[in-house]
Formats: C-alpha cells, structure tokens, sequence
C-alpha cells in the first residue's frame, strides 16, 4: 500500500557502527556520530530556516548511542550518550543517509 | 501525587458524589514520576506490549461515524472467532466504551501495573474509567498523548491477538499523536456513505500514510436502511463514499453496515449488536469485518516481514 521501507532487521555492527537490512534487503551501515551530527530537531536545527543550530565540530568522537528505539512505523530515535534524544530519524531520511 | 490522581483530579467533579451506602475506594495508578525523564516524543517501553501481535486503530477523522460502535463490535466479533482481544478507548473527547459496556473500574496490580477490565471476553480500558464521574473532560494533548502512553506500557495486556484502540475523532495534533505513539500494525477507517464525510476521512488516510500505517480496510456505516414492510435495502444517501474511499486508498470495502435501531439500543443496554443480535444484518457484517481484517492483516505482516516495536541497547 505504502511503498515506504521499514526495518526487517537492526544491530550493532560494532563500536560505532549502526547496522539496518530494511524491507527490501538492502543492507545500511551508519557511523553513529555522523547520526549525531544529522540530527534534525529543534535543537540542532532551526526549524523556519533550516540553518544548522548544531556545530558539527561540537560532536566528539566518542560520543555512543545508549538505546535506539523504534518510533511508530515510519522513524527511530536514539538516545546519545551525551543525553541528547529528542532526535527523529525517519527511515526515508535514514535510507538516503545510508 | 502520582500522575493518574492529577488525572482524576482533573476529571472528577468538583465536589465529590459519594451515594450512600457505596463504598468509595479511591483508585490511585501508578506514578509516571519514576519515569519522568520519558519525553513527549518518547515512544511507550515494550513491556505490556510485548505480548501484543497486531495493534489496529479504528479512525475516521470525522466525528459521529460510528468509530466507537465499530472498535467495540469488531474486538466482539474478533473474540467470537476464537482471538484474544484487547480494546483501549483512547477518545479523550468522550470515551464512549465506558457507557457501551458498563465495564468495571481496572484493579491495580503488584508494582505498576494495571489489570484491565474484561467485558465479554475482552479485555477493555478507557479513558473514563479513570474519572470519577464516569465522563471525561478535554484533556490537553501532553497530557492525552502521556494517558495512551500508560494505557500501552502500564497495562497488564497479557498474550493478544488483536488490541483494538478507538480513535478520538478529528485529525489534529492529539490524533497524530496518538497515532505515533502506538506501533500500529493497521488501521480500520470508517465512514458514512456521503460525499461530505470523506472530506474529514480522506485526511485520517493521509495521516496514517504518512505514519506508515498500512489501511486494512474501509467500513462503510449507516449504508442503508431495511424498511419493515417491503424488506429491501434502501440506499438513502445513494452516494457509495465508503467504495470510493476504498478505491482511492487501495484497501478493500470490509463491509456496509445498515442503519439499525437496535445498534443504538442495544449499545444504550450495554448489550453490543455482534452478543445480542449476531444473525441479524448488523451482526453478520461484523463478523464479516473482523475476518476480512485479520486477512488483510496477516497479508501486511507476511510481505515485507518488517519489526513492529524495537529498542536496541548500545554496548
Ligand atoms: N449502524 C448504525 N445504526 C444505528 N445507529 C448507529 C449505527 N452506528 C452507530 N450508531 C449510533 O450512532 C451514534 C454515534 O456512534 P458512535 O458513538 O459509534 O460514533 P463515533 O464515531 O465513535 O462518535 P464520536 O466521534 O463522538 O466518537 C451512537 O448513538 C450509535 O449508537
Ligand atoms: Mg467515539
Ligand atoms: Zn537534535
């Protein structure tokens, strides 16, 4: 009906490295800082003129995810360890991000 | 004070009416505050949904269709199948199931959970059971979307085949919210048959395609009239908005549901149509309903094989 594509199957590739198979078989890795610095909140990006709030320089290295969930059945949202979570991150970004 | 008193403090009347002669027990739920980090944004944790399969909104966008009638009468009929059953009455305007089933106020469990209320075979919650008076007022959206969200993570739903949830009507923000919140499997959209109706449904469509969630189907209420005397069904309005709409989302016609007295009497009585009259017109249709859409459900499910709920831990 809708010919959006959801997770079949997501783990942790390794330290920093965020595996998806989606609906289709196509297979995703993503760095999960690069994820930090793609976040598209509030907080990182200003909504009226979509300038980026967020330095991405800002993001350290070391900064991990704490726990990835799902978000209905269009969108995941992870929890950082630097205690940002109010990113969303619909899967039609995340198949063009990865 | 722990979140669902506010929210029955919110609810109850001002002065609180104790008949004579009732024992009154005051019914605290458990506090959210353990948990007060959880954002708006935040999805409900697994727990009491882990046992849940498919989770199907009945929606319409527009108000006075018959949403509520449908949700309960199909979760009947789902149950009269052979399925486990659970129905939330998320119509934070006015929660209807209350008034339809007479059911009782849930008991509260060990630790912070919540047993829900059983009503011929189901298992019900509502908004209103948690207001004094039984009725509840305009809750603001945080505040609905927070209510859904322990309806989902705080009851103890148990194993489920199908937990049905009934929509308030309207597509606004506290729908989307809503909608969000829960990992929805399917939606049931119900309409009337005029051109007008389609209007509010058509952006209940749009909103659960933007959400991702697969339409099930469209049930087309108050269809047709069977007269007394001549025995035939007399399609009043004549304007086929339930097909037109099922066409246009791609989801099939579950069914037309003939104007009938007795599904307002029998929902005034307590007695839904599918317990008291399952032979009648009303009756079959639902049973016709619940089968078409636990199909059109496993279809969704068995294509593309995706996770409904997941949380990953980072290690
Ligand atoms: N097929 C039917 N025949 C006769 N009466 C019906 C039928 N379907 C629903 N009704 C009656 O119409 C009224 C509205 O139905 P219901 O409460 O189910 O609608 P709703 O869409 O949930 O409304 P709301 O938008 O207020 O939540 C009720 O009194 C119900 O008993
Ligand atoms: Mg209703
Ligand atoms: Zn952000």
């Amino acid at each position: 009906m809708t010919d959006q594509f959801r997770v079949k199957r997501i783990w942790q590739q390794d330290e920093r490295t965020l595996g998806i198979v989606w609906t289709d078989g196509r297979k995703s890795l993503y760095d999960v800082v690069e994820l930090r610095r793609q976040c598209r909140c509030a907080h990182c990006i200003d909504e009226v003129t979509r300038e980026l709030k967020l330095d991405p320089d800002s993001v350290p290295e070391s900064l991990r995810p704490q726990r990835i969930e799902s978000v209905g059945r269009y969108a995941l949202t992870i929890q950082f360890s630097d205690g940002h979570k109010t990113g969303i991150y619909p899967f039609e970004r995340l198949r063009e991000l990865g | 004070m722990s979140f669902f008193k506010r929210v029955q403090d919110k609810f109850a009347p001002k002065a609180t009416e104790v008949k004579t002669g009732e024992v009154k027990s005051e019914m605290t739920l458990p506090s959210v505050e353990a948990s007060a980090q959880t954002s708006a944004s935040e999805a409900p944790k697994g727990g009491a949904l882990d046992r849940v399969k498919s989770l199907i909104a009945v929606g319409s966008g527009k108000g006075g269709v018959g949403k509520s009638t449908v949700s309960l009468n199909l979760a009947l009929a789902l149950q009269k199948q052979g399925k486990k059953v659970g129905l939330i009455d998320a119509d934070i305007y006015g929660p209807s199931q209350q008034h339809m089933t007479k059911a009782v106020r849930p008991t509260l469990l060990e630790g912070d959970l919540i047993e829900p209320s059983t009503y011929q075979g189901i298992k019900l919650i509502s908004v209103a059971m948690f207001s004094n008076s039984g009725q509840a007022q305009l809750l603001r959206g945080p505040m609905a979307a927070q209510v859904i969200r322990q309806f989902l993570s705080q009851v103890a739903w148990g194993e489920l085949d199908y937990l049905i949830i009934d929509l308030p009507p309207g597509t606004g923000d506290i729908q989307l919210t809503l909608a969000q919140i829960a990992p929805l499997s399917g939606a049931v959209l119900v309409t009337t048959p005029q051109e007008i109706s389609l209007i509010d449904v058509r952006k209940a469509v749009s909103m659960f395609q933007t959400l991702n969630v697969p339409i099930l189907g469209v049930v087309e209420n108050m269809s047709y009239f069977i007269c007394d005397q001549c025995d035939k069904k007399h399609y009043i309005f004549q304007q086929a908005g339930g097909k037109k709409l099922a066409a246009e989302c791609g989801a099939p016609l579950l069914a037309e549901i003939p104007i009938d007295p007795r599904v307002a009497a029998s929902s005034d009585a307590g007695e839904p149509i599918v317990v008291k009259q399952a032979d009648s017109l009303v009756g079959r249709a639902f049973a016709q309903i619940a089968e078409k859409v636990v199909a059109q459900e496993q279809m969704q499910r068995g294509t593309d094989g995706a996770l409904g709920y997941f949380l990953l831990e980072w290690k």
